[in-house]
């Protein structure tokens, strides 16, 4: 991270903060919520969709898990900030299930396995009313009772601010070399001495734990949660798609996607009230045939190409 | 739950993993072949289905006449797909391949959402009543068996057209080796535009043969997209004979399911079974061990 992304992410971080002064109206905020929700499930999943590589569609699964652990535990009589930490425990043994399947697999293995595992938690959610309450739902806590969508959006900017932070961290270490590493070439990683299935598996506890997070929050907000909301597939897409839209393995690219997308998703479901899966299929359709790096990556090559003649290289 | 009870489950099983087999040849062609994977593929199927429904609201035609006319109409929509858009893309990663289908499929289900409406359909002729009945306890349905009849035929030709034809030698050319096809004379994209098509075809068709015994939603093909990569893992990637023996599997695997466990419990199932291939034998039951 250069010093001029480090000002820029400060200035965003004091901007957004300090937006509730400006935004008032649950519903305004609600939006502005679900865009740093998404910011940050888009900047965890980018560690292992953008960065390293590894095409989840399951995110759902960790997402899920947040939710569902949440409302599980402190039923259970667990206190909420040790159910926090037994959630995200939650996510990394399930991540520990999918990774340690396929990560030893070439080619859509991984990704096809992502959707199983998913799938199969989401076929449990529904089948097991006892336990999760089936397609009926199940109540969750609530994480703050004053100004209830105000906290909840501070902790949104804050989970976002942590993701990209730890983005940073992770993309200048050597760690973070090995995950790009394995992204460009698999086998001359695993030549010059790069364990590819554990750094793989490394990054997926990662990105597991701050999706568990998001989740627990967004379940927390509704207060209320069934399996088709959560642990859908289309939870999946979308937080890839934020990802995409935005530029993978790019710093900012989720931050970008999630505005971009959110807000144009949010716009149009007062136009055609079901339309929005059909936007998001056109978008991913223009995304992989004209800008494969997102919007912020297309953007950098833009700059790149027009200073390119000085021979300046410029960083992600 | 007596021997005939199971033995029953079984014969609906065999009768819907026809249906699955064909589904999931189409997806292994298109995976053999072209190296996609085709998450577009129910999209494809459901499309066959609206398009069998249309042709029997509007016209009268019983689906079992129609599927023909519907697989042609979506083998030229899968080769205007591979022209227009897998085609610009060919060569890059699987990552990218996917989200493309991926795109594609979200946006046909919406439209036909759009276009037809979110509500459940069922079309209905006199056949579809009649039942037979096999040694007093066994009874099968006449549309399931017509339906099983056709998709076995359709499973056989396609069998026939990938072994013995010039456009099914080429293919396997290029699934054997994708550099050297195109140093042998054959035409890449022209070979690889057909197929896609004939597999998009292929699960339209089974849409078709499965409209008289389903319910036709917009989003009955998110299922089948799934149940078709679990076929294609199970049979081993690329075989088609392998794919197809894994329909019949899960088929039969989903009946049993129902019968002891409830329906809900099927597509759980049959992503346990994949999960466990997949991490303890990953060419696949039917596929042969690769390095």
């Amino acid at each position: 991270m250069k010093r001029g992304q480090v000002i820029l992410a400060l200035a965003g971080l004091v901007i957004s903060l300090l937006l509730p002064l400006v935004v008032h109206g649950d519903y305004h905020l609600q939006v502005l919520f679900r865009i740093y929700l998404f910011a940050a499930l888009g900047l965890a999943w980018n560690l292992v969709g953008g960065y390293t590589g590894q095409l989840s569609l399951g995110h759902a699964a960790y997402f899920g898990a947040g939710a569902y652990g949440l409302a599980l535990f402190t039923r259970a009589g667990v206190p909420i900030g040790i159910a926090l930490v037994l959630l995200v425990g939650l996510a990394l043994g399930f991540a520990l299930l999918i990774g340690g399947a396929s990560f030893r697999l070439r080619g859509p293995y991984f990704t096809l396995c992502t959707i199983a595992f998913a799938e199969v938690l989401h076929a449990t959610a529904k089948n097991l009313p006892n336990l999760t309450g089936g397609d009926v739902g199940i109540q969750v806590p609530a994480l703050f009772h004053d100004h209830v969508h105000r906290s909840f959006y501070f902790c949104a900017v804050l989970l976002t601010a942590a993701a990209l932070a730890a983005t940073a961290i992770i993309t200048r270490s050597r760690f973070g070399y090995y995950l790009m590493a394995i992204r460009e070439d698999q086998d001359t990683a695993l030549s010059v001495g790069v364990h590819t299935a554990r750094t793989k598996l490394k990054a997926l506890l990662i990105s597991a734990g701050f999706t568990a997070l998001g989740g627990a929050l967004y379940g927390s907000l509704f207060l209320f949660i069934v399996p088709d909301q959560v642990l859908s597939i289309d939870i999946s897409n979308e937080i890839a798609i934020v990802a995409m839209l935005g530029g993978a393995g790019t710093l900012f690219g989720p931050l970008v996607g999630a505005v971009v997308l959110e807000t144009a998703s949010e716009l149009f479901k007062n136009v055609f009230q079901e339309a929005h899966l059909l936007i998001y299929g056109l978008l991913l359709i223009v995304v992989v045939l004209f800008l494969p790096e997102g919007i912020v990556g297309g953007a950098g090559s833009l700059f790149r190409r027009q200073k390119g003649m000085k021979g300046q290289r410029g960083g992600r | 739950m007596d021997l005939f009870t199971a033995l029953q489950a079984v014969i609906n099983g065999v009768l819907t993993g026809a249906l699955y087999a064909l589904v999931g040849m189409g997806m292994a062609l298109i995976f053999g072949v072209m190296r996609i994977v085709n998450f577009a593929h129910g999209t494809f199927m459901m499309l066959g289905m609206y398009a069998a429904y249309v042709l029997f609201t509007r016209t009268g035609l019983n689906p079992y006449f129609g599927f023909p006319l519907v697989g042609l109409g979506m083998f030229a929509l899968g080769y205007v797909i591979y022209q227009g858009l897998l085609r610009p893309i060919h060569g890059q990663s699987d990552f990218m391949q996917i989200l493309l289908t991926l795109g594609i499929g979200l946006a046909l289900t919406d439209t036909v959402q759009l276009v037809f409406g979110a509500d459940y359909h069922q079309i209905n002729f006199p056949l579809l009543g009649k039942i037979y009945h096999l040694g007093g306890r066994i009874n099968v349905s006449a549309p399931w068996l017509v339906s099983f009849g056709i998709a076995v035929a359709a499973c056989g030709g396609l069998y026939f057209v990938v072994m013995h034809t010039m456009v099914g030698r080429a293919a396997r050319a290029i699934a054997q080796n994708r550099a050297a096809a195109p140093l042998m004379g054959i035409h890449l994209h022209r070979v690889q535009a057909f197929w896609f098509g004939l597999g998009v075809a292929t699960a339209a068709v089974a849409g078709s043969l499965l409209l008289p015994v389903f319910y036709l939603y917009p989003d009955v093909g998110g299922q089948f997209t799934l149940k078709a990569f679990v076929m294609v893992v199970l049979g081993g990637m690329e075989s088609i004979v392998g794919a197809a023996m894994a329909g019949l599997l899960l088929g039969v695997v989903e009946s049993l399911t129902s019968l002891y466990w409830g329906n809900e419990w099927a597509l759980a199932v049959d992503f346990v079974i994949f999960l466990l291939v997949l991490s303890l034998r990953p060419s696949g039951i039917f596929g042969r061990q690769r390095s």
